[in-house]
């Protein structure tokens, strides 16, 4: 069986709408690692994930891991590809096409100036996951109010399964007895 | 004594032994305290640790996106990063002067109802610097009592905060230069509260919009503050309270005693510190005491409150700010007494799980979980003996097993007032002066300010002085980082060996402490007037001195105004925790370079106390060379 990848969910309901995992997933990608070590040494910060607000509900997006992902599908030169797991972009290799931008159903990746082997290029960011990171994803364990997760579609499926088969179980059992005590 | 030993958690947090016994204590009690509090704050606010959060009005909250390429780049007024960076620097700076000042107004204030006798218990100890301060404002002495010449000496300080066109008188304490220097940047300050309004006044939306000219508004209320109501406060605590001379004492919480009630003053203002002290010696209440058991009232100050009382009384000081929680935790307080600053409201739930009483006094601050007997300086003594009567019938409810007080104290020799140090030096500032030119002593390293939980607890502050000291650098010293230092020893006269050659030569000649304890935060005032001293004996500003300033754990608003008035005074100083500034290019230029061409000083942030006292030592160098010595 395929092992299956997981994916960053946001609850709506939690979401204050105030970045601070985009400035957590941005320190996290960069060599000092927190915000104010990046700004001292002049380094890039660049978040993969977007706050954004639709009337009045604010929420975090970002990349949902696609098994079959139209950016990967597109990308000429190979820098957007997928592992087991997830999916990610070798900024050597891109070329700033944009054209992964184009595609992704949910606007999840971005060309923008990308500092790769020293030299300043356009490329494209996503999220990796923070798959090298110990501790997991960044932005999940930044959230002040816990909205973010950091979730396995499976798993979530199967608790879903597992109490929706109890709650039958119970239907069934109820009407047995109803049926055995008219 | 076996040596204990602690968990890395614990360790990690401090280098105070003392400490590392009280955080295990808690963690056993499950007692949550500053650092836990910290631990889950983590991570903090990107946007708020770069400082480009706005609040200021209700079009916002704005936050300006530090992001190259995305992200707002001004608030909706327009306000870009540097705009919004540089007011919020400037509303922390009056939030410090505004603290400091209104200490320095209510000092005043005692000084008034003393001179007019209606002062509940206060006295004028110290007539020759009434005097001294009397000629100064041009006060006539000749022939007036003491009260009279207080009476005028009171008015004249107190005016000094509703001025309108300045100047303050104590500014020009500064030589010349820097005072033409001052009136040349429109920064000599015109009255003190004046200052810090008109910061609130800039700031408002749609006022002051240019970043370099929001920051000199802001020295200029700093200097208000570090020239005018820190100043006042020292000066006027000096005639009511007595100038401090040299004083041997002990630091740290072994101070508190297990026999005895214990009474913890913590705060600023020596008004209410200095009754305490008083009341805690009436025989009534040391009788009282007996009554229930105890052999006696056992004062001790924490904070800067603790400073003064320390400088003046020698009383045994138990600890710097991150200690506060851990005073109560060792069950043996009988009464936590507070005024104003830096006093955490976590002691009210803290003090819930003890018998300790948590005694609020200042008509401008409450707690939750806080007992409120109000203090009023007309009534002082009787109210100071009210309180102590509290914490005094309080001792019966100890309870004995939940006592732990760790062992932990260090003498150290305090009271280095100005005045006692030319006291020391002989009279003059002469000795001083030759063994500065002679490179027996490099140059000065004034180090203060708070602790702060970012920082390993004291270690900022202890390995930065021992570095300065090793390199003959004299430390002047108050505040948080006094405490440190003399609970690190560094404040006897026998710590002369583990200074350099040169400086070890000096303080053994004098028997002085390679480490001056001058006093609480707002007599860093005391360390402007010995520079301004100097710099004028030498003949020159105070930015050619071989001197130079740190605040290796500083947190409050106060220490951003402290840094601002030492820089505006000329004195490089060393930050060792990032202030909020660094979401703008233009503010961060112009605090770590600019500020050179404009006051001869600057900032430079350096989290690491070995580097920043390499920074100090060669800003030291580089002006010894500049004056041919």
């Amino acid at each position: 069986m395929p092992v299956e990848g997981p994916f960053i969910l946001v609850n709506p309901d939690r979401c204050l709408g105030c970045h601070t995992c985009e400035l957590a997933c941005a320190a996290a990608h960069t060599d000092a690692g927190t915000v104010i070590g990046a700004v001292l040494a002049g380094e890039r910060l660049q978040p993969r994930n977007h706050v954004v607000q639709v009337g009045s509900v604010k929420l975090s997006t970002q990349c949902r891991q696609c098994e079959d992902a139209p950016c990967v599908r597109v990308c000429p030169t190979g820098a957007t590809y997928r592992t087991e797991t997830y999916t990610a972009v070798d900024q050597r290799l891109c070329i700033g096409c944009r054209l992964c931008m184009m595609v992704c159903p949910f606007g999840a990746i971005h060309v923008s100036t990308a500092t790769v082997a020293g030299r300043d290029k356009r490329a494209a960011f996503k999220c990796d996951l923070c798959v090298d990171r110990p501790g997991g994803p960044a932005c999940v364990e930044a959230c002040p109010t816990k909205a973010l997760s950091l979730r396995y579609p499976r798993e979530v499926m199967q608790q879903a399964t597992a109490a929706t088969a109890e709650q039958f179980l119970e239907a069934l059992e109820s009407q047995q007895k109803l049926a055995s005590n008219p | 004594m076996a040596e204990k030993s602690y968990s890395d958690k614990v360790l990690s947090r401090s280098i105070d032994p003392a400490t590392h016994e009280m955080l295990a204590r808690a963690e056993e009690l499950g007692l949550e305290t500053a650092w836990d509090r910290y631990e889950a704050m983590l991570p903090q606010c990107g946007f708020g640790e770069l400082g480009v959060c706005c609040r200021n009005c209700n079009m916002g909250p704005c936050r300006i996106s530090p992001f190259e390429e995305e992200g707002p780049k001004a608030g909706v007024c327009g306000a870009t990063a540097d705009i919004i960076v540089a007011r919020n620097l400037i509303r922390m700076i009056a939030g410090g002067a505004a603290a400091h000042s209104d200490h320095g107004r209510d000092i005043a204030h005692t000084l008034l109802l003393t001179a007019e006798g209606k002062g509940g218990g206060y006295e004028i100890k110290d007539e020759a610097k009434l005097h001294a301060l009397a000629a100064e404002y041009g006060i006539e002495t000749e022939g007036r009592g003491k009260e009279e010449i207080a009476l005028d000496l009171a008015h004249a300080a107190y005016a000094e905060f509703g001025k309108q066109e300045g100047p303050i008188q104590f500014t020009r304490r500064a030589p010349e230069k820097r005072v033409s220097l001052w009136q040349g940047l429109g920064i000599d300050p015109r009255g003190i509260d004046r200052e810090i309004v008109e910061i609130m006044h800039r700031t408002h939306i749609g006022v002051d919009n240019d970043p370099v000219h929001l920051i000199l508004q802001g020295l200029k209320a700093s200097v208000a503050d570090g020239w005018g109501g820190s100043m006042i406060a020292t000066e006027l605590s000096d005639v009511l309270f007595g100038t401090p001379t040299p004083v041997r004492s002990v630091a740290n919480l072994g101070v508190l005693k297990t026999d005895e009630v214990n009474i913890v003053a913590h705060g600023h203002e020596p008004t209410l510190s200095e009754m305490i002290v008083a009341a805690a010696q009436d025989p009534e209440m040391v009788a009282l005491a007996q009554k229930y058991g105890a052999k006696g009232i056992n004062v001790v100050g924490m904070c800067c409150t603790g400073n003064e009382i320390l400088m003046r009384h020698g009383i045994p000081l138990a600890g710097n700010f991150l200690q506060q929680e851990l005073a109560v935790i060792t069950g043996a307080v009988e009464a936590i007494i507070v005024d104003v600053q830096c006093i955490m409201p976590a002691l009210g739930a803290l003090t819930g799980c003890f018998h300790t009483k948590f005694i609020s006094t200042s008509p401008k601050a409450k707690f939750p979980g806080a007992t409120h007997i109000e203090f009023h300086e007309e009534r002082a003594f009787e109210i100071a003996k009210e309180i102590v009567r509290a914490a005094v019938e309080n001792y019966r409810f100890r309870r004995a097993d939940m006592v732990l007080i760790p062992d932990e104290t260090m003498e150290c020799v305090v009271g280095f007032s100005v005045e006692a140090i030319v006291g020391a030096l002989g009279g003059t500032l002469d000795p001083l002066l030759d063994a500065i030119k002679g490179g027996a002593i490099k140059g000065i390293g004034a180090v203060v300010g708070c602790n702060n939980v970012k920082v390993q607890h004291d270690y900022g502050h202890v390995r930065l002085v021992e570095e300065l000291i090793k390199q003959d650098v004299l430390v002047v010293t108050t505040g948080c980082n006094a405490i440190a230092t003399a609970k690190a020893g560094l404040m006897l006269p026998e710590a002369a060996e583990r200074a350099g050659e040169g400086l070890k030569g000096v303080c053994k000649a004098l028997g002085i402490p390679p480490v001056l304890h001058m006093g609480s935060c707002v007599d860093i005032s005391r360390i402007l007037v010995a520079c301004a001293a100097i710099a004028n004996a030498l003949g020159v500003d105070i930015s050619d001195l071989p001197a130079a300033g740190a605040a290796p754990e500083w947190m409050s608003e106060k220490a951003v105004s402290i840094g601002s008035y030492v820089v505006s005074s000329g004195v490089f100083t060393v930050l060792g925790t990032v202030p909020q500034v660094l979401g703008s290019p233009v503010v961060t230029e112009l605090l770590t370079q600019g500020a050179g061409d404009v006051v001869g000083a600057t900032f430079a942030v350096e989290p690491d106390p070995f580097k920043a006292a390499q920074l100090m030592f060669d800003h030291i160098e580089e002006k010894r060379v500049a004056l041919g010595i």
